[in-house]
């Protein structure tokens, strides 16, 4: 065996020979095969560390401070009127939301406590309203709405699709519970005009909703979910509507109603006249009537002032944390005991 | 519900599975296969990879299965060193030299035409020493005894000689190599052996009589005793032309010191420590000795000698009783060493191998005697180890081998394997825990192994391998290769990985996780078995400790940030969902949930795992302990994922409850408000940005196609989302995301998001990462900030660092280098020509030892010559 095996390394060894007249198979070299392909290798030294806390910390701080005075100007009136509105000898309150016999005309009064820049937004703020809801969100065909000849287009649309046997424009659930209560707002006794247009979002008004489609069959059915639409009026130009379809992330949340332009002092008050027809009483919901000014930043967001802040904030304090650990817990960088298995010989 | 759990499937990505399929194919196809460290030049082979998806278990071998001949040496047996009269001849430095002068930080040249002009290099004989050859030995001390050394090397053998009787054409026909390199030695000293007839030996003797004298001596061989395993020697008696009787022997060193006359205690005690230096340094060493007969002495015998070879019962054991009585007396010339040859760098990497962790186990077919040796020259064992030897050559077995019943013999060996097993395992595990740091290595032979393999022993032999550092098993059948294989594979639960290049390793091949082959040989059935082939065994340090530990490193990488980013993207639909009340609505529009993994995030994660690396591959062949990383699975533990999951769940709140704020105010001097769409096409866009950064935070070295494929994600989806809000379609898809990023992007509060979250997201994994660098550094982290500074790391591994050394210096510095102290191993090994099949004695079948009738075989050799001829044309 052993020389069969002699024998086999040796004509092995011929083969060898012979390897120059076959096409060498020695493989190219390229940087990419061999991987060696020129590479910056970050390691994160302490002088890394300390200095990239140092730069979060500086760009954040100016931006949490501008972020935060600029929320701090807008001038914010929240007030929940949805138990209020109810007269105090109703017990049902569903009942009464749902009669529509009853005047439902409300008086709210307002005091300002900060003077207001116009232009004043005007908004209504509903809490535990599931516009996110799977069923809700898809109940709408976009084709309907943007297309006049496709009026009859209700897919995806349930429950609201038809109405005795004709197509519902605009259909389904979110259109058919459109916010329906109003508000008219009385400064010192003038009546203060609202601005009721460019609520919307322009590439709503403008791709979304067709100004030759009109609402049809709309609101007709036995019960009423929300506002009816004036049936002369294009969708392009219902923007309560094109407000309302654009549905919220989260069950609380505020939609635009319209802008006051008048400068408002402090101290001023300011009387509402609101109808209070939109149920919210069936699932608990609250509503409110929020007065705002806004600023290049948006309306009242300390949130986001503050999240910048406190990063920039805690990575001052985390630059300064990481000194004192290096100083308090040194290594050397590349320190051959740290391998581990200098470490483990070291240890018996 | 159904509805719901659907919006989590996100969390197991099809696109993992394609990517890492991708990776390990252009891991093999273009690293492996393409490697020009293991590219073997003379065999024109490249590695190659033949299956593409065991890359990262290449990274986690702990144990690896070699084979012997064909894989750790070339099967070439080259006569190497001598001692002759106590004085040491030859100036070649065998490798594991080398690898010890290399370790002291010395790198020896050994270019071949350096060597000096009388070097001699054929096969068989790689002897240079300029004080013997050419009839030099005339001048030195001792000239008798350099005659009768090469006398004996010269007639006491069993070699057919072939071909046209010149030194240079001649050829040898040996049942061992060993002994064609002792007589190739005997003609390059001067003393060409050319001609065998039945009775006599014919040498062409040079420089005996003066200096180039030449004449051609018949010795007339009178009686061949012959090697067996039990008598570890072999003589002759010839009869000089002038009448003189000699015995010449030549065998294992304890077995011819038994038998030395009283007296010249210089010599023996020199050349015992020559043997131990050979044998530290792997050579396989033989004794040689002499004994001059008288006539009356030779007669009384031979008639003992005649009646023995006649008898018919028991006749080897008369033989060897017989031969007792005349191999005594004998006078000690000298000894050799053969080198039984390594492929080149096998130590080196042995010794790598050893030191990233992986245990070696050598599975070979060949006698205990050149295992251990080979064991010795890879350095698997040295002096310091301690060994359990586990043998079926011992007293009671060979009694019982006597007494001839296959019952009782199997009972007596099974007994003696189980009492050494446990008594070994006790001492193993009192030495483990007495002195750790102390080797242990088990040899067991396969008649052994057989038994041991059985399954009420088989704990312990587990038991005991595993606490050795290395593990001989000699004379071992196919099937057992693969039974040992299978015994760690599925006891040890360890990555184990077999080695070879023959047909009788395919079943050990097939049989361990990762089964390589060695390529370039004749015989293919080893690497179309394999998974890998490699051209020469020391690749293994590529493509274990380079390949392997990328590949795993990566792959573990890739593995879990693709657990992060799916989970941070899919626990944010989770929180959205508490929000929805449960009713199953989607956070993000349908495309961009089926983008996310297919374009948004699937190109740089593919670069990591083409391109990370956390040192260089000549580091890692320099801290070969870096390895043991893969061997513990350091990067693809529960806490590894754990750390992964628990920030992909802080960075999912963050993504989901710092975007989903927004949405309750006005934003913008217009006071119009965010819908659903906005704030989530907002979250996605936080959470593209920062999953892309977080790979970046993750990679150990960045090339720019990291750059390019990061920014490229990016950007992807930034374009993607400028298109896909820009158009409508009349298909059925909702127009929810129509014109969503423009009314964002007219936003200041969309900016200033887009800074904050992501780097609120990335905050803790910054943290940890900084903290976990400084207060528990991963070896490969203590290794990168050494060699941070290290400016030209890729030319390191072209050029090695060369010692300005002379090769005489260098040499000198080698013979230093060797191990001085004493040792109990000598060396001896010699394949017995009378090698009986081992398959025969696997079996249980003993097979009688035949006499090896080297007259028969000379006075057949006419027709022998014919067939091979052809068969070597």
């Amino acid at each position: 065996m052993n020389s069969g095996d002699a024998a086999g390394s040796s004509s092995g060894g011929s083969g060898d020979a012979g390897a120059p007249r076959r096409a060498s198979r020695k493989p190219k070299y390229s940087k990419f095969t061999q991987q060696e392909l020129p590479a910056c290798k970050p390691i994160l030294t302490p002088k890394w560390v300390i200095s990239v806390f140092l730069l979060v910390g500086v760009i954040f701080v100016p931006i949490g401070v501008a972020s935060l005075l600029a929320s701090n100007k807008v001038v914010e009136i929240v007030d929940r009127y949805d138990d209020a509105c109810v007269p105090s000898n109703v017990t049902n309150k569903l009942a009464y939301i749902q009669n529509s016999t009853i005047s439902k005309t409300c008086r709210r009064t307002l005091k300002v406590p900060k003077d207001m820049k116009q232009p004043i937004f005007v908004y209504y703020q509903l809490n535990n309203f599931y516009q996110n809801h799977r069923r809700y969100v898809k109940s709408r065909n976009d084709q309907q709405l943007r297309d006049a000849s496709k009026a009859n287009e209700t897919t995806l649309c349930d429950p609201e699709k038809t109405r005795d046997g004709m197509a519902i424009v605009p259909c389904g659930l979110i259109a058919w519970s459109t916010f329906n209560d109003t508000y008219t707002f009385q400064h010192n006794t003038n009546n203060l005009s609202i601005d009721k247009t460019d609520i919307s979002w322009k590439s709503d008004r403008d791709h979304k909703f067709g100004s030759d489609v009109f609402p049809k069959n709309f609101q007709k059915g036995p019960l009423i979910g929300g506002k009816t639409l004036n049936e002369s009026i294009p969708l392009s130009e219902q923007e309560d509507l094109i407000v309302w379809m654009r549905t919220a992330a989260l069950p609380t949340f505020r939609k635009l109603y319209g802008r006051i332009y008048v400068d408002l002092k402090e101290n001023d008050t300011i009387t509402v006249t609101l109808d209070n027809n939109y149920n919210t009483y069936s699932f608990d919901g609250k509503k409110s009537l929020v007065l705002s000014t806004s600023t290049w930043l948006g309306g009242k967001n300390d949130f986001l002032g503050l999240a910048y802040l406190t990063v920039g904030g805690l990575c001052f304090f985390l630059a300064f944390a990481f000194t004192l650990l290096y100083l308090i817990k040194p290594r050397k960088l590349g320190d051959n005991n740290y391998l581990s298995w200098n470490r483990n010989s070291a240890g018996h | 519900m159904f509805t719901l759990i659907t919006l989590y499937s996100t969390i197991i990505p099809i696109s993992l599975y394609v990517s890492i399929e991708m990776i390990k194919f252009i891991q093999c196809a273009q690293f492996i296969n393409n490697d020009l460290n293991m590219y073997h030049a003379e065999s024109n082979t490249p590695a190659l990879a033949r299956t593409s998806n065991l890359n990262e278990e290449l990274g986690q071998v702990e144990y690896i299965f070699s084979d012997k001949t064909g894989t750790l040496t070339r099967n070439l047996m080259e006569f190497f060193k001598c001692s002759i009269g106590g004085e040491i001849y030859g100036t070649g430095i065998t490798e594991i030299e080398k690898g010890g002068a290399e370790r002291a930080g010395v790198r020896i040249d050994d270019d071949e035409d350096k060597r000096s002009a009388t070097a001699v290099h054929e096969k068989g004989f790689n002897f240079d020493d300029t004080r013997i050859m050419r009839g030099a030995w005339r001048n030195e001390p001792n000239p008798e005894a350099c005659m009768e050394f090469f006398r004996c090397l010269a007639i006491c053998h069993t070699v057919l000689p072939e071909g046209e009787e010149t030194p240079e054409k001649i050829t040898y026909q040996a049942a061992s190599p060993d002994e064609a390199a002792l007589v190739a030695a005997a003609k390059n000293f001067g003393f060409f052996f050319y001609r065998r007839t039945p009775t006599t030996v014919m040498v062409r003797e040079s420089h005996v009589d003066r200096m180039g004298s030449m004449q051609d001596v018949a010795y007339e061989i009178l009686n061949v005793l012959e090697f067996n395993s039990t008598r570890k020697r072999q003589s002759v008696v010839c009869r000089f032309p002038n009448g003189k009787l000699v015995l010449y022997c030549k065998g294992a060193d304890n077995v011819i010191y038994e038998r030395l006359a009283d007296g010249n205690y210089d010599i023996k005690k020199t050349s015992r420590e020559h043997l131990e230096q050979f044998g530290s340094a792997g050579l396989r060493t033989l004794c040689l000795a002499y004994r001059d007969l008288s006539m009356d002495q030779y007669k009384s015998w031979n008639e003992k000698f005649v009646q023995a070879k006649s008898s018919l019962r028991d006749r080897d054991k008369k033989l060897d009783e017989v031969a007792e009585l005349i191999e005594k007396d004998l006078i000690l010339i000298g000894c050799t060493a053969i080198e039984d040859k390594l492929q080149e760098g096998v130590p080196a990497c042995i010794e790598t191998l050893s030191a990233a962790g992986i245990k070696i186990w050598v599975l070979t077919g060949d006698k205990m005697e050149t295992a251990i040796n080979i064991a010795y020259a890879c350095s698997l064992v040295n002096n310091d180890t301690k060994q359990f030897i586990i043998s079926s050559e011992t007293d009671t077995i060979r009694e019982a081998e006597d007494r001839g019943d296959p019952v009782e013999i199997a009972r007596v060996i099974k007994e003696s394997v189980k009492q050494s097993l446990r008594s070994y395992l006790e001492e193993a595990r009192r030495s483990l825990s007495n002195t750790p740091e102390r080797k242990l290595a088990f040899i067991i032979d396969g008649r052994c192994l057989m038994y041991a393999l059985d399954p009420a022993l088989r704990v312990n032999l587990l038991g005991l391998s595993l606490i050795c550092h290395s593990v001989v098993c000699c004379r071992v059948s196919p099937l057992q290769k693969a039974q040992v294989t299978s015994l760690v594979r599925k006891g040890a639960r360890k990555i184990t990985l077999s080695i070879g290049d023959g047909a009788n390793d395919v079943s050990m091949i097939q049989a361990a996780h990762v089964g390589i082959g060695i390529s370039g040989q004749e015989g293919m059935q080893a690497v179309m078995a394999s998974d890998f082939a490699i051209a020469q065994f020391r690749y293994l340090t590529d493509l274990l400790l380079v390949h392997g530990r990328w590949s795993y490193l990566r792959l573990c990488k890739v593995i879990t940030y693709f657990f992060y980013k799916n989970l941070t993207f899919t626990l944010t639909q989770f929180w959205f969902t508490f929000q929805t009340g449960f009713s199953g609505q989607r956070f993000y529009d349908d495309w961009f949930q089926s983008l996310y993994n297919v374009i948004f995030t699937a190109l740089p994660v593919i670069m990591v795992g083409l391109f990370d690396k956390d040192v260089s591959a000549s580091l890692s062949k320099k801290y070969p302990q870096l390895y043991q990383e893969g061997i513990r699975n350091t990067f693809f533990k529960w806490k590894v994922i754990a750390v992964w999951g628990f920030f992909a769940f802080y960075q999912s709140i963050v993504f989901y409850y710092f975007t989903a704020a927004a949405s309750q105010h006005g934003h913008g001097s217009s006071g119009k408000i965010l819908g659903q769409w906005d704030v989530s096409t907002m979250a996605f866009t936080c959470v593209v940005v920062t999953v892309n950064l977080r790979l970046l935070m993750s990679c150990n070295s960045i090339t720019r196609w990291h750059y390019f494929s990061v920014a490229g994600s990016i950007a992807a989806w930034f374009l993607f989302i400028f298109i896909y809000s820009a158009i409508m379609t009349s298909f059925d898809r909702q127009e929810n995301v129509y014109f969503v990023i423009y009314v964002l992007m007219s936003t200041f509060f969309f900016y200033l998001t887009l800074i904050l979250v992501p780097v609120i997201a990335l905050f803790g994994d910054f943290l940890y990462l900084s903290l976990q660098r400084w207060l528990f550094p991963y070896d490969y982290q203590v290794v990168q900030e050494m060699h941070k500074d290290d400016p030209h790391e890729y030319s390191m591994i072209r050029l090695p660092e060369r010692s300005h050394l002379s090769p005489e210096e260098a040499r000198s510095y080698a013979i230093s280098m060797l191990p001085r102290e004493n040792s109990k191993h000598t060396g001896f090994a010699f394949d017995s020509p009378g090698y009986e099949s081992f398959f025969a004695s696997q079996q249980g079948v003993c097979v009688p030892h035949k006499p090896w009738d080297v007259a028969r075989r000379a006075s057949m050799k006419q027709q022998r010559q014919q067939p091979q001829r052809t068969g070597r044309s």
